[in-house]
């Protein structure tokens, strides 16, 4: 599965999966956005790793939300975001 | 998400910009090099300014070859026609800074990267450092003549388009900020090797990247070189500026993280 979304006056979140068991499985966000620091990225896949497929976009940004650690700053781009890219690949923005 | 700064914000920058001076900056000079090395030394440098080993230092870049330079976060599959790219000689390198892929000709762009200690820019917000950091550029193309303004978060615009775009990294308590500048651009090879998806253009109102960049050559007559040193004054008389060069060591390191990491296809497939 393929989405993206563009946060308007941001950044671009490419979400790439698949759906195993209703699961998302083998989860890489990619973009043009800036994250400090970089290993963070690491823990947003990590939280969408093995998330139900029927999860709401509030939903999976609220499981990459719960791994951000004070000191990550997401520019140009937000949970909501990449909640919205994954979504969007699953058909239903 | 691009909000404006605003004024009161505007003001402490512009203090903050004005701690810079006489920092003993350090310039080191367009030097052509292969885009891995170019990419490899940003990392050298920035760690070098931030251990104290050497002072705030702004490089202008020069590229031998032409390489399409992917953002840390970019997936090469997304951004790149990697056979269209392997075909015509580009390479593919992914630096350590976020953003967006660049397609960089030699003498096409103004490439330039500035070093320094992560507390000279305290008390500003990662968005508001990228305004400060590319402040001396907007007032140095305005006094040539274009009318340049900065875009939040991360771009140098103009009424004809956009004119560059700036990225960030940090590393051992400095601060990497380097930024490239449209000259000239070969749309036609571009569109050939970068894929631009219309979710990217989705915000922009318009239906191309080649329509979004205005390049400099369309709104001076100056040489690109006249350009580079009139910035490199611009740079000067703001803060000051001493002749440097690359040490014998930051070479040897650069050309070592390429071979561990910047010429390698892990890292340029970080993200396939």
């Amino acid at each position: 599965m393929h989405g993206e979304y563009k946060t308007p006056g941001g950044k671009l979140v490419v979400a790439d999966f698949a759906v195993a068991d209703g699961t998302l499985r083998e989860v890489t966000i990619s973009g043009d956005f800036f994250l400090y620091p970089d290993e963070a990225l690491r823990d947003i896949v990590s939280a969408l790793e093995g998330a139900p497929s029927t999860a709401s976009e509030e939903e999976l940004a609220a499981r990459i939300q719960a791994v951000l650690t004070p000191d990550v700053t997401l520019l140009g781009f937000s949970p909501e975001a990449i909640g919205r890219a994954v979504r969007r690949g699953l058909g239903a923005a | 998400m691009s909000v404006e700064i605003s004024a009161e914000r505007q003001q402490v920058i512009a203090k903050v910009v004005d701690s810079w001076r006489g920092l003993g900056w350090q310039l080191l000079r367009e030097e052509p090099l292969a885009p891995a090395l170019n990419v490899a030394l940003d990392e050298v440098l920035t760690r070098r300014v931030g251990a104290g080993e050497r002072p705030p230092t702004v490089r202008f870049w020069s590229w031998a070859a032409q390489a399409v330079i992917i953002g840390r976060f970019q997936s090469v599959r997304n951004e790149v026609r990697e056979e269209e790219a392997l075909a015509r000689d580009v390479a593919i390198v992914r630096r350590i800074t976020g953003g967006g892929a660049m397609f960089v000709q030699p003498d096409a762009t103004i490439t330039y990267s500035i070093y320094l200690p992560e507390r000279y820019v305290e008390g500003l917000s990662f968005a508001e450092s990228y305004a400060a950091l590319d402040s001396w550029v907007v007032a140095t193309l305005r006094d040539l003549g274009v009318d340049a303004w900065y875009a939040p978060l991360n771009d140098i615009t103009s009424a004809e388009g956009k004119i560059g775009g700036a990225a960030q990294a940090r590393r051992a308590k400095a601060v990497l900020h380097h930024t490239t500048i449209a000259y000239q651009m070969d749309t036609e090879e571009m569109a050939k090797i970068l894929r631009i998806g219309q979710e990217k253009l989705s915000d922009k109102g318009i239906a191309s990247a080649a329509k979004r960049v205005s390049p400099l050559r369309r709104q001076t007559d100056l040489p690109r070189a006249a350009i580079v040193e009139r910035l490199t004054d611009g740079f000067r008389e703001r803060f000051g500026l001493v002749a440097g060069e690359l040490s014998a060591e930051e070479c040897a390191a650069a050309a070592a993280l390429v071979a561990e990491q910047y010429g390698t296809d892990g890292w340029t497939h970080d993200l396939p």
